[in-house]
């Protein structure tokens, strides 16, 4: 694995075989990006990249995935919390340059206050990237009538034998669970709390260590609470 | 002290400005099965609604009093703490959460309504055990997402388990019949009357007998356009099956 900086941009090479696996958590207002910008992925290689955002953290995300070696597998994943202004950002292109590479995205976010989120994910599949299987997928929860949520999925194919899907949407938390759960003596404030962490939760799925898989559970839960 | 644990006085509601309950009256006391019947559209559901607190209706007149306090000013978690049970006819499911979690979450609200500690984990296990196997839900069920993917009976079976976990003093079932084949009926009522004892007192939605078949009231009112336009002894069941409810006035 290699890492260099090209125009700012801080670039890692993954070579054939080599694994990858990151948890960036952007607590504070002065992390503004990621450390990471652009992914270059061997034949073979694994990428598995986590980000979480927290309430108050105003970010642009822009990641970059060259997948240059036949059997490159990468999973990039996320969740962003903006309760209040927050303006955040979430750019990934996936390039699939090679046959038989595959990418999986799950973008989790939540919207309140006036804040802001844009999220444009693409995942071009060149010519001969034939047998990839790419997938993205991007929801979003809004708490508000002033928070704002633009999202655009794109998919560019080229070649004919391929898997791909994207999904995105936007909605509010169901009325009708939060009474069946008020219902049951289940505060509104807890049966909120419910929906969201099991709204977020997925991406918790994709954290491979159960140590760190807990600690980023149990922060989200406590940011989440005070929403 | 008074043993009426339930009196609703001239209830009015309407949604969307239409009004469903045009004036109900209705006394249920303590250990007491008051059964509800009526056809299709005559308010059936929108009076356990109003009862168990739903926000899309409004109460545009009369007053509910349970135990002594009015109901109607109670928020929807406040009226279960009190003791009050909606079994509903069609249960909501509620993807990523767990049966567990739910019922745990439940359940210590209402012990923190009573000003008591959270139960530990291995008390309220085990008495999620005995309360599934009380409605033959098994034990598999407790890790699975509220309702999603259940089978009707199945739904129905979850909420009479929830009822058991809550032990309300009032339980409401809202059609609880429909949709179920007659083993799952059984079940159902078996755990319903099991539940009953001298102080728990339950009201039974239904638009047929059979369910009254399994759970024999002690009194049977019939709600037609938004009132009640008779109430009777158990055998006012058996004339409803003969002759319908449009002889019914």
């Amino acid at each position: 694995m290699q890492e260099a900086c090209m125009e700012g941009n801080r670039v890692i090479t993954l070579a054939p075989g080599d694994s990858l696996r990151k948890l960036f958590m952007l607590r504070e207002a002065s992390e503004t990006s990621l450390p990471v910008g652009h992914l270059v992925m061997g034949a073979g290689s694994k990428a598995d990249i986590t980000v979480i955002v927290m309430p108050g953290v105003s970010c642009d995300i822009h990641l970059t995935v060259d997948m240059e070696g036949p059997g490159a597998e990468c999973s990039v994943q996320g969740i962003y919390l903006c309760p209040d202004e927050e303006n955040v950002r979430i750019c990934v292109d996936m390039n699939h340059k090679v046959p038989h590479c595959s990418s999986r995205q799950l973008f989790k976010g939540i919207a309140g206050g006036s804040s802001r989120v844009d999220f444009y994910g693409k995942i071009i599949v060149s010519k001969d990237a034939q047998k990839t299987e790419a997938y993205q997928e991007n929801h979003n929860l809004l708490l508000t009538d002033t928070a704002r949520v633009d999202t655009k999925p794109q998919l560019e194919i080229y070649a004919d034998d391929v898997k791909c899907s994207h999904g995105a949407t936007i909605g509010r938390l169901n009325e009708e669970e939060q009474f069946y759960m008020r219902s049951r003596g289940i505060s509104l404030k807890e049966a909120r709390v419910l929906q969201m962490l099991s709204f977020v939760s997925p991406v918790f799925g994709h954290i491979p260590e159960p140590a760190l898989r807990e600690e980023v559970e149990s922060e989200t839960e406590k940011a989440i609470r005070r929403l | 002290m008074s043993d009426i644990l339930l009196e609703i006085k001239g209830l009015r509601a309407s949604i969307d400005d239409k009004e469903i309950l045009k004036g109900v009256d209705l006394v249920i006391r303590k250990g007491e099965i008051h059964a509800i019947m009526g056809p299709n559209g005559a308010g059936k559901s929108t009076l356990s609604a109003v009862l168990a607190g739903r926000e899309n209706y409004t109460v545009t007149g009369g007053s509910v009093t349970f135990m002594g306090k009015d109901l109607l000013a109670m928020s929807p978690e406040e009226r279960s703490w009190a003791g009050i049970f909606l079994s509903f006819q069609y249960p909501v499911e509620i993807p990523g959460v767990s049966i567990t979690n739910f019922m745990k979450t439940a359940v210590n609200a209402h012990r923190e309504a009573k000003g008591l500690e959270p139960l530990k984990a291995g008390d309220f296990l085990k008495m999620m055990r005995e309360k599934m196997a009380f409605v033959q839900m098994k034990p598999e069920f407790s890790k699975r997402e509220v309702n999603v993917g259940f089978s009707g009976g199945e739904k129905k079976r979850n909420e009479i388990f929830q009822m058991a976990m809550l032990d309300p003093a009032l339980s409401i079932l809202d059609e609880t019949d429909s949709g179920l084949d007659v083993d799952a009926l059984r079940i159902v009522a078996n755990g319903v009357n099991a539940l009953h004892t001298p102080e728990k007192s339950a009201i039974v939605i239904t638009h047929y007998q059979r369910l009254l078949d399994y759970i024999v009231p002690d009194a049977v009112h019939v709600l037609k356009d938004g009132r009640i336009v008779r109430s009777a002894g158990k055998e006012l069941v058996a004339e409803i099956e003969e002759k319908g409810y449009d002889s019914i006035n």
